[in-house]
């Protein structure tokens, strides 16, 4: 091997992924049918990294985050797949197993995670309670450690008998955040982290996130809507379109480089404070019913730039253009494999 | 305050203010929700109204459909002080010219009703129906709103309509009164990023081909930016800033719209590096906030004087006015006495 094909290969070396999902599968099982949310996905996430995930409401963005941590319940069924940890495989770990590695490798931030704290329980109680679950620890130690985190997310110690009522929306997310935080854990799905919040405050604790991470090291998993907050803050990206990942690459290149025709016309359907005023067309219809998705490529029907005998027939996969940039659409093929013939 | 623009407004608050009492017999508080606010909409224009959750967006626009009544202050539509005429039939009058969409596109509508039934109601309560014509009037209002096929659509169920879908029947219903105003409260915040700007776009629309006053609703200050000819900036219930949109956005002069402007993630600009990382300012208690300047507490440029009074409306150009000490021309007896 020469050094340059080194270089790619570490940049490609999947064992030193942290989290690696492969051709995932998730069904609900409905009365109306088989609702096939996540089909076939596959991603990496590496130490330290901020991989952004994004699509439209019902894509299956947060069907994923609920089955890398094995928190779906039924109608939600995982149909196939692999998702390893470090190496573990998390989907055929055993239950105990499973209360381990929850908060101490993997910590979920929800949707609504505001609204996820216990009404009736103060802070300190609840941030104890995840501690004492998984530490060997004094209720004073404990409680030393949550005042330790609160002032890490940048809440004063002296709140933490406060109980969730008396915090405002901000706060209690930071809350959220620190109890994720709480064991040290390798990787933090955040899905939504912020979208309840002013902006104001959403980069506030953007921020703060952004600094914890500096300072401990940890990767993230980062779901959301804002398609600018997701290239602002991730380091690479995901887009999902109807239970599949359609283009990932470096955020910078999703933004000023999309490859597949939903990325290109999502990317010129937000205004933006800076740079040119310019008419935004968004895209036209609307997202598919996952129940009876469209044959070949599940954005044929609403793609500006579809190829008649081709796109409604043939599924297309996801194919490298580049080390980093992999697309599924026709359209790219020529392009991959000229980069296929090169690497 | 004033315009460049040489127009006659055809909807105008003046000093609209709104208190609502909060808690119970025992401790009764008061909400100050919205303070003085006035404001102009302008035939074929749109005018977005900012500013964080709790400002008091919705209860402007409430007031000016006249939906709250107001604590105090004036609505003038078409030169009248219309709060004077309360009964029914000129609130229905004036419910027929000024109409309002909610932001929840899926609460709005009526689960039972066709689209037809939605559009054909509207009509015959404004007695905007024409007889025999009603059909070809549905029709043509779901073709204004893009929903087309139109037959097809007029048989449907909002449950069998994407949000993007249900927003432009609720647009349609609003179409039906035939209105010189419309009043959107964030018609675009639930629906997804790839569908709000066809919404936008068919507002834009409205105005230009139709002249429909726009008053615009809005958290997100870039969507306000690509659809408002002006800008108000709301804080704490009071409106601080007015400005044609591109220049507020370029050159924010009150202390919270560049604070708010920093805040916003701008994929274009890359990564921002923490301009307004200072701030960890709690958003205000609108029962508490005293008679200064309602962000005095988390300004970085406040003064003595912010905390005594609240600043009067500056303008800085025709098109342009703040409420912040900042901008104030410093009165002669201030300025001996330091
Ligand atoms: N409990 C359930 N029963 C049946 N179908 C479900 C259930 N939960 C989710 N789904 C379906 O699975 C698909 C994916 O849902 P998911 O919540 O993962 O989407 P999402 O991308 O997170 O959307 P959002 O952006 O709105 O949060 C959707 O089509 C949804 O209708
Ligand atoms: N009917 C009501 N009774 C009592 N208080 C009210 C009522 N309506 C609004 N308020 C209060 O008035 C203030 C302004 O509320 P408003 O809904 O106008 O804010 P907003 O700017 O529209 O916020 P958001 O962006 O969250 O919609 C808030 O403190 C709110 O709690
Ligand atoms: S009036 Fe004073 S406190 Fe208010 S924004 Fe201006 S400088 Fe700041
Ligand atoms: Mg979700
Ligand atoms: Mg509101």
């Amino acid at each position: 091997m020469t050094t340059q094909t080194v270089e790619r290969a570490r940049a490609y070396d999947t064992t030193r992924a942290l989290l690696k999902v492969s051709n995932l599968e998730v069904e609900y099982w409905t009365r109306r049918g088989v609702v096939r949310a996540v089909d076939g996905v596959s991603f990496e996430i590496y130490p330290n990294e901020v991989f952004g995930l994004a699509g439209e409401s019902g894509c299956g963005k947060s069907t994923i985050a609920h089955a890398i941590t094995r928190l779906l319940k039924p109608p939600a069924y995982i149909v196939g797949g692999e998702a390893t940890f470090d190496g573990a495989d998390i989907l055929r770990m055993d239950e105990d197993k499973l209360r381990g590695f929850r908060w101490e490798h993997i910590a979920i931030v929800f949707q609504s995670a505001m609204n996820s704290l216990n009404p009736v329980l103060s802070i300190r109680e609840q941030i104890t309670d995840v501690i004492q679950m998984h530490r060997q620890v004094s209720k004073k130690e404990a409680t030393e450690r949550a005042r330790e985190l609160l002032q890490v997310v940048g809440i004063d110690p002296s709140r933490i008998n406060s109980y969730p009522h008396q915090l405002s929306g901000g706060m209690r997310q930071r809350v959220v955040i620190a109890i994720a935080l709480a064991l040290n854990p390798e990787l933090i799905i955040m899905d939504e982290p912020t979208t309840a919040l002013d902006v104001v405050v959403q980069k506030q604790i953007i921020d703060e996130i952004r600094e914890l991470k500096e300072r401990f090291g940890f990767s993230i998993l980062f779901i959301t809507h804002d398609l600018s907050l997701l290239v602002e803050f991730s380091d690479r990206i995901g887009i999902m379109y109807a239970g599949e990942i359609i283009e990932t690459a470096p955020s910078r290149e999703v933004f000023t480089n999309p490859k597949h025709p939903y990325t290109q016309r999502l990317m010129n359907s937000f205004p933006t404070i800076s740079g040119p005023r310019q008419a935004l067309l968004g895209i036209p219809g609307s997202p598919p019913d996952l129940i009876t998705p469209p044959t070949g490529c599940r954005f044929h029907p609403r793609c500006p730039v579809m190829i008649q005998g081709l796109c409604p027939q043939v599924h297309p996969e996801l194919m490298a253009v580049s080390a980093s940039h992999r697309a599924a659409c026709h359209l790219v093929a020529e392009e991959a494999a000229d980069y296929a013939k090169r690497a | 305050m004033q315009n460049g623009h040489n127009m006659q407004p055809i909807l105008e608050a003046r000093n609209l203010t709104k208190h609502f009492t909060a808690g119970n017999a025992l401790s009764k508080q008061v909400v100050r929700a919205v303070e003085n606010a006035s404001l102009q909409l302008y035939p074929g224009r749109v005018t977005a109204l900012v500013g964080e959750s709790g400002s008091g967006k919705s209860t402007i626009a409430r007031m000016l459909v006249r939906m709250y009544e107001p604590t105090s202050g004036e609505l003038i539509y078409h030169g009248r002080n219309c709060l004077l005429e309360k009964g029914r039939r000129e609130l229905l009058s004036y419910r027929s010219q000024v109409q309002m969409i909610f932001q929840d596109p899926f609460s709005s509508l009526n689960p039972v009703r066709r689209v037809r039934d939605v559009l054909e109601r509207p009509l015959h309560i404004h007695g905007k129906a024409r007889r025999g014509k009603v059909r070809e009037q549905i029709y043509e209002l779901l073709h204004r709103v893009s929903l087309t096929p139109v037959e097809e659509f007029a048989d449907k169920y909002p449950h069998q309509l994407s949000g993007g879908q249900r927003q432009r029947v609720a647009i349609a219903r609003a179409l039906a009164v035939e209105p010189k105003v419309i009043l959107a409260d964030e018609p675009v915040s639930m629906l997804d990023v790839s569908i709000r700007m066809g919404i936008l776009n068919l507002m834009a629309k409205l105005r230009d081909d139709e002249g429909i006053a726009f008053l615009y609703v809005t958290h997100d200050i870039a969507s306000a930016r690509y659809f408002a000819d002006e800008t108000l900036v709301m804080y704490a219930g009071r409106i601080v800033e007015g400005s044609t949109s591109e220049e507020l956005i370029q050159d924010p002069k009150h202390p919270y719209t560049q604070l708010l402007l920093s805040s916003v993630p701008d994929p274009a600009k890359g990564l921002r590096t923490g301009a307004a990382r200072a701030d960890k300012g709690e958003v205000p208690d609108l029962a508490a906030v005293g008679n200064g300047c309602p962000f005095a507490p988390r300004c970085p440029h406040v003064m003595d004087i912010c905390r005594q009074a609240m600043p009067p409306v500056t303008p800085l150009n025709d098109d342009r006015w703040v409420r912040c000490y900042l901008y104030e021309p410093v009165p002669e007896a201030v300025a001996a006495r330091n």
